[in-house]
């Protein structure tokens, strides 16, 4: 009998994990499938397989010799004067096309630019200009099945010109009926049914063959005003100006919070109940006048730093979120929660408010500080209407979030290029989902300590 | 303003108070800032705003009511009211059903209960920017969604199979174990797994052997998600399609938030209840329905109204998915309180837009008073 229950009690728990598994799955498949394919060449390929060539370790080390091979470092490839890079493509060639004889393949260096959108505007010099194909030739023939034959060709890519370039595309086209088998690097595409296997590059390097849709975004968004890496920038600008806002907030909301929990004055009620309120009111409600405050400078004053207008600079960002109610909330629900002896004790021996809070109430705030840290910083990452009202121009202005969101029509305005767009988001969303692991319990804190409002 | 260290010596009242009220002021200044300007001053400007007609650069002329009455004839903006209401409280009352499922399953004391919670929580982490981009991809006609709506087409009658054969094989076992006088409920867990594992492996016995075969000739699923202007399910109670798609994308992303508010509430039902119902016999679902549900009533309140207040927001999916989607499938408030104040090109109509934002803001506040109301009562 008590085997039966101790039976049943084992299976419940099983019971409990897949289904807990199986909400695992639900939460995290789409973000992961996401990482996963923003390593494809085509994101969009249907059916959408799981294992794409960039996760092969027999690719990985292909890719490092042809980079060096290339000229360039094994890690990150080029095509470089004097190079010469050998190259294999195996073909099964069906009997009763052999019994014909064994054709060659036509090898080309094209003129191809990286995608579509941004990926389109290349400038600079073509692999194509400076590269000379020996070959191809066939290296050997193995029997394959029922009277087929395996060709394997071989050619080589030299570099007769004067400047290294980072990549080099070949297009490698065979006549109809032969199947495509290996060859050194797995090719990037197949097309016309098979005729035609392309690479991107064949000198890669690991890491712009395993991440090459994030080396096209970081390699091909240039500001047009300045020149700069435009996605760079936009981590920039998006790392400053959350960290300004973590440390206002963390300065501010610790004092607010303060004087709400312990200090009384005069409006204290008022001041709660509009505190609330802005909490509730939709930002959309509000813009229209903050714009309008940033346009003129706060009131004018910002023209006495020499800044006629706070629109599209950080420091209007920054100035118009000095510190959320939010996080005044939190630290106000934390010092409530803390034990009022001691602050007594510090007032009767004659210390002025400011030196209690500094000397005795924030040292003991770190949980609060933390969470307040952690969620200000998130939110402010992954903020997105304000900062797009407040920077519209030059790109270089933009903000992260800003930024990838024009992506959708960069990338997307011809046939989408999904590569980069899933690239670009993978980038955007990894500092905060590294941070929340790192400290979960924080966020954790943070979320019950705001959910509880009384 | 340094005064002796003497315990117990009486300072004169008043001017403790005011150096009191001095200081906390001192506290509050950077605060005060930020809410005075940026949101007592510009809720009262926008007001002001929806009364008078601005286009941002000349001086605004009062206009009175009209504006309100323009708002009511204009069929975008009624399109934008009535998306935003359907899309509040749909999306409100799926994550709020969806946060209290996934509550009650991670309420247990199980040996890896973090790494769960961290697994569920991620999605509310990530910006929405991120989040709405990967799924304008997973809902692109050759899109993922589609693709495994499509394998579940073909394979629909191992699938059945599988669902048959749990609901057999779990009576089945319900019955046994109760003619061996064991009491157990209809759903009892530890024996759905048994059931569920049993008929899955006979269903693929089946198919292995050739009798459930996958349908041959399946047309793949090309449902446009988000390029359509489609309502569904059609009728009175419809909502355009690419609504549909962030309702979707939107309760995955916030029910895990709301599971945490869920779970604090969960871990302060007091135990005796749950013991005391024991012992009188009440059945699990019992247990649920008279003493879990009454005791998480403020904690599904707060969830509501957060729930509303946070949907009722909704625009940056509307700004991302852009031209994906017809914008009268998608828009809503306050992406219309946003394309009238930008309108790229044309002239700026603020007196609508402040007036379409008052709207807003009085839905808000309307949940906010009903939810005060009932917590009080």
């Amino acid at each position: 009998m008590s085997d039966a229950i101790a039976r049943r009690r084992w299976a419940r728990a099983g019971a409990i994990y897949l289904l807990l598994l199986f909400f695992s799955i639900l939460f995290m498949g789409p973000l992961l499938f996401a990482v996963l394919s923003s390593l494809k060449d085509n994101p969009a390929e249907w059916p959408p397989r799981l294992d794409p060539p960039q996760l092969r370790w027999r690719n990985w080390v292909a890719a490092y010799r042809l980079g060096q091979a290339g000229g360039g470092s094994g890690w990150f490839g080029a095509f470089a004067p004097g190079a010469v890079v050998p190259f294999e493509v195996t073909y099964e060639v069906p009997a009763e096309l052999a019994v014909q004889g064994i054709e060659l393949p036509r090898v080309a260096v094209p003129r191809r630019v990286p995608g579509a959108g941004p990926g389109a505007v290349r400038t600079g010099p073509f692999a194509a200009d400076m590269a000379e194909v020996v070959g191809p030739s066939i290296a050997s023939r193995q029997p394959g099945p029922d009277g087929s034959v395996l060709v394997t060709y071989r050619f080589e890519v030299r570099h007769t010109g004067q400047i290294t370039v980072d990549r080099l595309p070949v297009d490698v086209e065979v006549p109809r009926g032969y199947r495509f088998v290996e060859a050194t690097l797995s090719p990037n595409r197949t097309e016309r049914l098979g005729r035609v296997q392309s690479w991107n590059t064949i000198t890669p390097g690991v890491i712009p063959y395993v991440f090459y849709n994030y080396t096209r975004v970081f390699g091909e968004n240039y500001s047009r005003t300045t020149g700069r890496n435009l996605f760079l920038t936009w981590i920039g600008n998006s790392l400053w100006v959350a960290t300004a806002k973590v440390l206002t907030t963390l300065a501010f909301a610790s004092m607010a919070g303060y004087a709400l929990a312990r200090l009384r004055f005069p409006g204290r009620n008022v001041l709660f109940v509009v505190m609330l309120f802005s909490m509730m009111v939709p930002s959309q409600v509000t813009f229209i006048s903050n714009y309008l405050v940033l346009r003129d400078g706060i009131f004018g004053l910002s023209r006495l730093w020499g800044m006629p207008t706070l629109l599209n600079s950080f420091t209007g960002l920054i100035l118009s979120g000095l510190v959320g109610a939010s996080a005044v909330f939190i630290m106000k629900q934390f010092f409530e929660s803390l034990p009022k002896e001691l602050e007594e004790s510090a007032r009767i021996d004659g210390a002025s408010p400011g030196t209690t809070f500094r000397r005795i109430v924030l040292p003991l705030a770190r949980p609060a500080l933390g969470a307040v840290t952690i969620l200000t910083f998130q939110g402010a990452w992954n903020e997105f209407f304000w900062p797009l009202v407040v920077l519209t121009s030059p790109q270089d202005k933009f903000v992260l979030m800003v930024g990838l969101s024009t992506f959708r029509r960069a990338y997307g305005a011809v046939g989408f290029d999904w590569g980069p767009l899933l690239a670009g988001a993978v980038v955007a969303a990894l500092p905060v989902l590294i941070l929340f692991v790192v400290f979960q319990r924080y966020f954790v804190e943070g979320i019950s300590f705001s959910g509880l409002k009384g | 303003m340094k005064e002796g260290r003497t315990p117990g010596l009486r300072r004169p009242m008043l001017s403790e108070r005011v150096q009191e009220a001095v200081a906390a002021y001192l506290f509050l200044a950077p605060f005060l800032f930020s809410l005075v300007v940026f949101f007592a001053y510009a809720f009262a400007r926008t007001l002001y705003f929806s009364f008078t007609q601005y286009d941002l650069f000349s001086a605004p002329t009062w206009v009175g009511l009209r504006n309100y009455v323009a708002l009511l004839t204009e069929p975008r903006f009624l399109t934008a009211l009535q998306n935003s209401i359907t899309f509040a409280v749909v999306v409100t009352a799926a994550q709020t059903v969806f946060a209290l499922m996934l509550a009650l399953a991670l309420n247990q004391k199980l040996r890896g209960i973090t790494f769960f919670r961290a697994a569920y929580y991620m999605p509310s982490v990530a910006s929405s920017v991120v989040i709405t981009l990967i799924f304008i991809w997973l809902y692109q006609r050759a899109g993922a969604i589609n693709y495994l709506l499509t394998v579940a087409l073909v394979y629909r009658r191992v699938l059945v199979a599988w669902v048959v054969g749990t609901v057999v094989l779990q009576s089945a076992l319900v019955l046994y174990e109760r003619g061996r006088g064991r009491p157990a409920s209809p759903l009892e867990p530890s024996l759905l797994v048994t059931a569920m594992l049993l008929a899955g492996a006979a269903s693929a016995a089946l198919w292995v052997a050739g009798v459930v075969t996958p349908v041959e000739g399946v047309q793949p699923v090309a449902i446009p998600w988000l390029n359509t202007r489609r309502r569904w399910p059609g009728g009175p109670v419809s909502a355009p399609i690419p609504l549909e798609a962030i309702m979707l994308l939107n309760t995955w992303t916030t029910a895990p938030t709301f599971m945490l508010l869920y779970l604090a509430g969960l871990q302060e039902i007091p135990r005796e209840l749950y013991e005391a119902a024991s012992v009188d016999g009440a059945s699990a679902w019992q247990q649920f329905r008279h003493i879990t549900l009454p005791q998480l009533r403020h904690v599904t309140f707060l969830v509501v109204t957060l729930g509303l207040i946070g949907t009722l927001q909704m625009f940056d999916q509307v700004a991302v998915i852009g031209d994906q989607a017809p914008l009268e499938s998608v828009i809503t408030l306050a992406y219309y309180v946003y394309s009238n104040v930008f309108p790229g090109g044309a002239v700026p109509r603020v007196g609508q837009a402040a007036a379409a934002a008052m709207t807003l803001a009085l839905l808000t506040l309307v949940v906010v008073l009903i939810q005060r109301k009932v917590v009080e009562r």
